[in-house]
């Protein structure tokens, strides 16, 4: 029986303006039926793109430069648009990334679902293709389906609609499934919810799976085989097991321990130091080799080919050849070997931290250090730290009583900010979860003058009834949630104000306060933004942008002229002083964040507030911030508000951390005391969400 | 609902003020328009007669307060050149441009639509590069030279078509022969406004086609040319819409341009009249016309998108 | 070949430039702008180049198709179409530049005050020019014209200009708009800037590139009602040699089939606006590049 999908050296390639992009290369695998199959690698690696080409979907500028698709043994590399629209849909479907955008906001979710039933079956009656789309519907867990077919898109969470691109997706009964990071876009608690999801659906259904994902956590929940892409090849495969306990290929070793929770109780997360490779000119040898501190001569020489470990586990690395030296878990403390990065080079300080931790300390040995018990070993320390600043800390921001309501109709409002208290004190690192739509960022505009509070909290303002329902939804089917919010002191009745901030004692939403403070606000305060594409004005270059608080104050920069104490803060966070006349348009997304860094350090701030500061960026970068974030605080000592949806950053980074659900501060405490033992139970299923379970697992079944 | 219908009563009665007042503030002779040449040699005495007899005189709210009055009733005053009721004067001419403006508009927006997709659907291949080209071109004409061409090359050297007029005198009730003269003014007013529209429904178009909506559509099986119509043609109708009723006086202003080159009896004429010849009343029929034509578009385009597109419900 | 199997680690290694095949000129309306200077400077220079007095009635000369004399012909009046073309690209020309001048002024002001203005006054501003808008612009420029008399350059202009604002105040006020919301300017207060700050550092230079378009939008529109006005004879006067004027004659034209009347101020008037067509929309970036999906 021939497999159901078999890629036989596939290459893809772009033709762009600058050149070829090579985005697949020599590309082979095969999927049995009702297999899962999971793609990983950090973005920029040709995965989406080899489900595209697969399925035919690549933009005209795109195509097949060699190699074979066969489906059933059949193959389909010639087949034209008109034979592949009768093959899409039946035999193979996909989901997308962002639930968000690829729903057409137009049209009744119903009809989209009964237009990929009718494409199938196109005489279908009225009340039977009815019936089909209600029983999708149903299959993707939504209830209420009758109702809910008539409604548009945007009446719908992300989770939701997530749901019903499954439910389009899966009207024809496709045997292979694409799924493209169908998670990436998602908050935690939803992940979690559409990943067993998947599973159930692939066990009703017995569909096959490709899974697409950056995120190694994942795949140990749901595939059965694992492809790990580089540079658009496939540089190790072997099934789920193989790769998580017998990684071959340095890249995979990578991967394997930037997972947060791989981290746990080290000063630095560990990151696979720079970037993908573009895919135009692609230099010789191994793509891989620049990133890789066990590069062997032969890997700028020649590409490694495949080399065999176990009849289904494969690796390109040459470190499998036979003449290789051996490098496993014997290796692990030669540091006299260590090798130096050349000098000169654009290495960044975060960087190089990260190399001299894991240097030589391949993922397998990783294993034996992380252990339940280890858990919070190094938290309980930082704990001890934090009670003696209790002691001695300086209070420097104390939000009291902090509401703020937004009013979408005349008579609806929200209260995205419902009676939030807490305090941060001088030198300490706080935490601030949850959702989206939670409020977080609106406390941040608040702390920082943006947002002015109002309402008068809980109890006098309606919620918005249809916001509410959404959220009950995206939480997981669960209406009474809101029950579950712990029934907190009522606010001083009659109070009229929507809370005081006090910031070093000024409240500062206190007129006078705030105009005779002024300087001291606006010099020790900072905030660094989410997307810092817009925060950074795209028509100034990088030295005036770092530049600008300085010039508002009138500041003489302390190296003399204002580019001088530009390329220095550039330098300070690992940037090369020759991005100093760039354009924010010419950086790279991290690069970009760390410009914004440099330009709210520039003012040697008090208080820092980061608004998802990391949200926007790939993986590895995301570590690589947070890794610098960690470093400068240490330096420098400025309290820090840090605002995220990722439970591991938080507790990766901060001292105390608070949870927000919808509006409320639910829960606060020190990281070490709320993960360990999380009271609220939205704080725990947001802590159950988190793939923490995939190493010590591993360990008992090696034992 | 009821907000809608005081905002149109107020919007019309604002333009009717508007209007009124700058036309009674221009100089100008309306009596010139009334009595002709006769309107120079009259003495004071026979001015101030006539002045008093049309209520000239009055000071301008008191004309207004009148005018309005006389409106309520139905009675828009007598057109001082044709000397007729107003209501007369335009329905005579109202049909001629209705012809001419109304299927100019539907013609350019169906074509604009279909151009639109052409070059969308072949997106910076040949046809689409040359299509843009052609159009860049033709949006750059001014409509009275493009007339001009057309009369000079078609009726004036190959003396196909007819140069001006909306009938030949005799033939008014004769299909055939008003088509025969509306097919040169047709022309200029459709090319005139084809590749404004037809480019924005391309920008519009190529937005969508870049969605993931439209890869979610592929995957499910549906062909690329239901998804265009169904899916992308269907998303940019609301704003397309709106924008084509907003740019109803855009395309009456240009007929009322090519109705002068083609002496084509229609309201167009009427107005520039209207305006030149301090005719009052007829003037301030027309602009109200033309103006709660323009206010009521407006309002059927917000409430069709509204219809089509459930984002804007729910955002406002 | 035994020094290929030891471990070297990460090497710098020489991340190739994508060679940029593009030329200097690609992408740019090269030909569009050599041909806007090469009619700009004959205006300007029209007396140099140009041997006749454009305002000369040459009685015996009337009507003359294109000769070795006369390279474009005379019109009804015996005037040389070569010098009346240069001469009268002048006029245009000043005259779009005038209007699109004061439209753009007031566009600024009354777009930018909207977009600051509180909610209530901006639905009022807006509301006003939707209503403005809803007059017919030609039957606005008739009335202003004759409440300034007798057209000459400056008052045409000037009624050009005044009715030209309302299509860029409503692009400028959701411009502001839009500026005024992004991070960069929350991130600029929040450090304190000052309001000048934050309109000299940050919204101008944002602001230049939609408004450039408008702008350059703003001069073809001009140049295309002044001649539309002269041509109905609402505008300037025969006498006042500009493109639209001496278009004005068309219907003479017409009659004695004299088609170098028409057809060549008329091939310079939809020249100049086509090159500034295109100057205008290479000024208005394209900024969607991603792929399609259909």
């Amino acid at each position: 029986m021939p497999e159901l999908l078999e890629v036989k050296n596939l290459s893809v390639s772009f033709d762009t303006p600058g050149g070829i992009v090579q985005a697949v290369r020599d590309v082979s695998f095969s999927l049995r039926a009702g297999e899962t199959l999971a793609v990983v690698g950090e973005s920029g690696c040709g995965k989406s793109v080899l489900c595209k080409s697969i399925m035919k979907l690549l933009p005209p500028s795109a195509s097949i430069r060699s190699g074979s698709i066969l489906v059933k043994g059949a193959d389909i590399t010639g087949y034209r648009e008109r034979d592949m629209q009768m093959l899409r849909g039946k035999l193979f479907s996909m989901i997308l990334q962002d639930p968000l955008t690829a729903l057409n906001p137009v049209m009744p979710v119903g009809g989209q679902i009964a237009e990929a039933v009718k494409v199938l079956k196109p005489k279908i009656s009225k009340a039977e293709l009815k019936a089909r789309v209600v029983e999708l519907l149903t299959l993707v867990g939504i209830d209420r389906p009758e109702e809910r077919m008539k409604m548009y898109p945007c009446h719908f969470s992300g989770g939701m609609r997530q749901r019903i691109v499954l439910a389009a997706a899966l009207a024809g009964n496709p045997d292979i499934l694409f799924a493209d990071e169908p998670t990436t876009a998602l908050d935690v608690t939803i992940q979690a919810q559409i990943l067993s999801l998947l599973g159930s659906i692939q066990k009703e259904l017995h569909t096959a799976v490709i899974f697409v994902t950056h995120d190694l956590g994942i795949v140990k929940r749901i595939a059965d085989r694992v492809a790990v892409m580089y540079a658009g090849k496939i540089i190790e495969t072997g099934t789920a097991e193989e790769i998580l306990t017998d990684p071959r290929h340095p890249y995979t070793w990578g991967l394997l321990q930037s997972l947060p929770s791989c981290s746990k109780g080290k000063d630095t997360l560990y990151t696979i130091p720079g970037m993908p490779p573009a895919l135009i000119n692609l230099p010789k040898g191994d793509a891989f080799a620049c990133r890789n501190a066990y590069a062997l001569g032969i890997d700028y020489e020649e590409e490694p080919p495949m080399f065999r470990v176990t009849d289904t586990h494969y690796a390109a690395t040459w470190l499998l050849d036979p003449r290789a030296p051996e490098t496993d878990a014997g290796l692990v403390c030669c540091g006299d070997h260590t090798p130096k990065p050349p000098d000169g080079s654009s290495e960044n300080i975060s960087k190089n931290n990260a190399i001299q931790n894991t240097r030589y300390c391949p993922a397998r040995a990783v294993y034996s250090e992380i252990g339940a018990e280890h858990l919070y070993k190094n938290t309980e320390t930082v704990d001890a730290e934090v009670d003696k600043n209790d002691k001695h800390g300086e209070i420097l921001l104390d939000v009291q009583h902090l509401s703020r309501t937004f009013s979408i109709a005349k008579k609806l409002s929200v209260n995205a900010v419902d009676d939030v208290s807490f305090q941060i004190r001088r030198g300490e690192i706080f935490g601030l979860v949850g959702e989206s739509g939670s409020g977080k960022s609106t406390v941040a505009r608040c702390i920082m003058n943006i947002c002015r509070p109002s309402g008068r909290g809980t109890g006098n303002v309606k919620r918005h009834v249809k916001l509410q329902e959404g959220l009950h939804k995206a939480a997981g089917k669960h209406p009474d949630a809101a029950a579950d919010i712990r029934t907190r002191e009522a606010p001083g009745t009659g109070e009229m104000r929507p809370g005081r901030i006090l910031y070093k004692g000024v409240d500062i939403w206190d007129g006078r306060q705030f105009r005779a403070n002024k300087r001291m606000l606006g010099t020790t305060r900072q905030i660094i933004f989410q997307d810092s594409n817009s925060s950074l004005n795209p028509r100034m270059k990088v030295c005036d942008i770092i530049a600008e608080p300085m010039k508002i104050w009138n500041i003489t920069p302390p190296r003399g002229s204002h580019r001088a104490e530009a390329g220095f803060q550039m330098h300070y966070v690992g940037l090369d002083a020759s991005c100093l006349d760039k354009y924010p348009a010419e950086l790279s997304g991290g690069q970009r964040q760390r410009v914004a860094i440099a330009r709210a350090l520039a003012m040697e701030p008090e208080l820092l507030v980061a608004d998802e500061p990391v949200a926007a960026l790939d993986v590895s970068i995301q570590a690589q911030i947070v890794n610098l974030f960690r470093h400068l605080q240490k330096e420098h000592g400025f309290s820090f508000l840090f605002i995220a949806h990722d439970l591991a950053m938080v507790e990766f980074l901060c001292d105390r951390v608070g949870v927000m659900y919808q509006g409320r501060l639910v829960e606060t405490g020190t990281v070490g005391e709320v993960f360990a033992n999380p009271r609220h139970e939205y704080t725990k299923k947001l802590l159950s969400a988190m793939q923490r379970d995939i190493f010590p697992q591993t360990r008992n079944k090696r034992q | 609902m009821r907000h809608k219908i005081i905002y149109v009563i107020l919007s019309i009665f604002l333009l009717s003020v508007m209007v009124f007042y700058m036309a009674r503030l221009a100089p100008g002779d309306p009596l010139a328009s009334y009595y002709g040449d006769r309107a120079e040699k009259m003495s004071p005495k026979e001015r101030k007669w006539a002045e008093d007899k049309l209520g000239l005189n009055d000071p301008v709210t008191v004309q207004y307060v009148r005018w309005l009055d006389r409106a309520f009733h139905g009675d828009f005053g007598i057109s001082y050149k044709y000397k007729m009721d107003v209501m007369e004067v335009i329905r005579e001419r109202m049909g001629n441009t209705l012809l001419l403006g109304g299927i100019g508009f539907f013609l350019t927006f169906g074509l604009s639509l279909l151009l639109g997709v052409l070059c969308t659907w072949h997106e910076d291949r040949m046809l689409d590069r040359v299509i843009c080209k052609v159009g860049t071109v033709t949006s750059c004409i001014p409509e009275f030279w493009l007339s001009l061409v057309l009369i000079l090359i078609f009726a004036v050297n190959l003396k196909w078509l007819p140069s001006s007029g909306a009938y030949t005198i005799g033939k008014e009730d004769d299909t055939a022969d008003r088509i025969w003269h509306l097919i040169l003014p047709m022309t200029v007013v459709v090319l005139g406004h084809l590749w404004y529209y037809a480019y924005m429904v391309r920008n519009k178009l190529l937005e969508e086609v870049r969605a993931d909506y439209v890869l979610l559509a592929r995957v499910k099986g549906i062909g690329k040319r239901s998804i265009m119509f169904r899916h992308c043609l269907r998303n940019i109708l609301p704003s397309y819409l709106s924008i084509m009723a907003v740019s109803v006086p855009h395309i009456l202003g240009g007929t009322y341009i090519v109705e002068m080159v083609f002496s084509y009896p229609g309201l167009g004429t009427l107005s520039y009249e209207s305006a030149r010849y301090q005719d009052y009343n007829l003037l301030m029929v027309l602009c109200l016309m033309s103006g709660s034509l323009v206010i009521l578009c407006n309002m059927a385009a917000q409430a069709i998108s509204e219809k089509i597109d459930p984002g804007i419900t729910h955002t406002e | 070949m035994a020094g290929q199997f030891e471990i070297v680690g990460m090497r710098e290694t020489a991340q190739v430039e994508p060679e940029q095949k593009k030329k200097w000129y690609e992408g740019k309306p090269v030909v569009s702008i050599a041909v806007l200077v090469l009619i700009v400077t004959g205006c300007l220079a029209c007396s140099l180049i140009t041997t006749k007095d454009p305002s000369y009635l040459d009685l015996k000369n009337y009507n003359v198709p294109p000769n070795q004399e006369f390279l474009f012909g005379t019109d009804t009046m015996g005037r040389d179409i070569f010098s009346m073309v240069w001469y009268g690209g002048r006029i245009s020309l000043f005259i779009g530049i005038v209007s699109m001048v004061i439209s753009t002024v007031i566009a600024v002001i009354y777009g930018t005050v909207s977009a600051c203005a509180p909610a209530w006054a901006d639905h009022l501003l807006m509301r006003f020019t939707e209503i403005f808008l809803s007059v017919p612009g030609l039957l606005l420029v008739i009335f202003l014209q004759a409440a300034l008399g007798e057209a000459n350059v400056l008052s045409l202009s000037f009624v050009i200009g005044i009715t030209g604002w309302m299509s860029i105040s409503k692009v400028i006020r959701t411009e502001v708009r839009r500026l005024r919301n992004s991070e960069y300017v929350i991130a600029s207060r929040c450090m304190g800037g000052s309001f000048f700050h934050i309109l000299w550092r940050h919204l101008a230079p944002n602001f230049v590139s939609p408004v450039m378009f408008m702008v350059v939008m703003n001069v073809r529109s001009a140049i295309v009602a002044e001649s539309t006005l002269s041509f109905m004879g609402i505008g300037l006067p025969v006498e006042v040699i500009s493109w639209g004027s001496m278009l004005s004659l068309a219907e003479k034209a017409l009659l004695s089939n004299s088609w170098w009347m028409i057809l060549i101020p008329g091939a310079f008037l939809v020249v100049t606006l086509l090159c500034i067509t295109n100057l205008g929309n290479y000024l208005r970036r394209n900024v969607n590049r991603q792929e399609r999906n259909l």
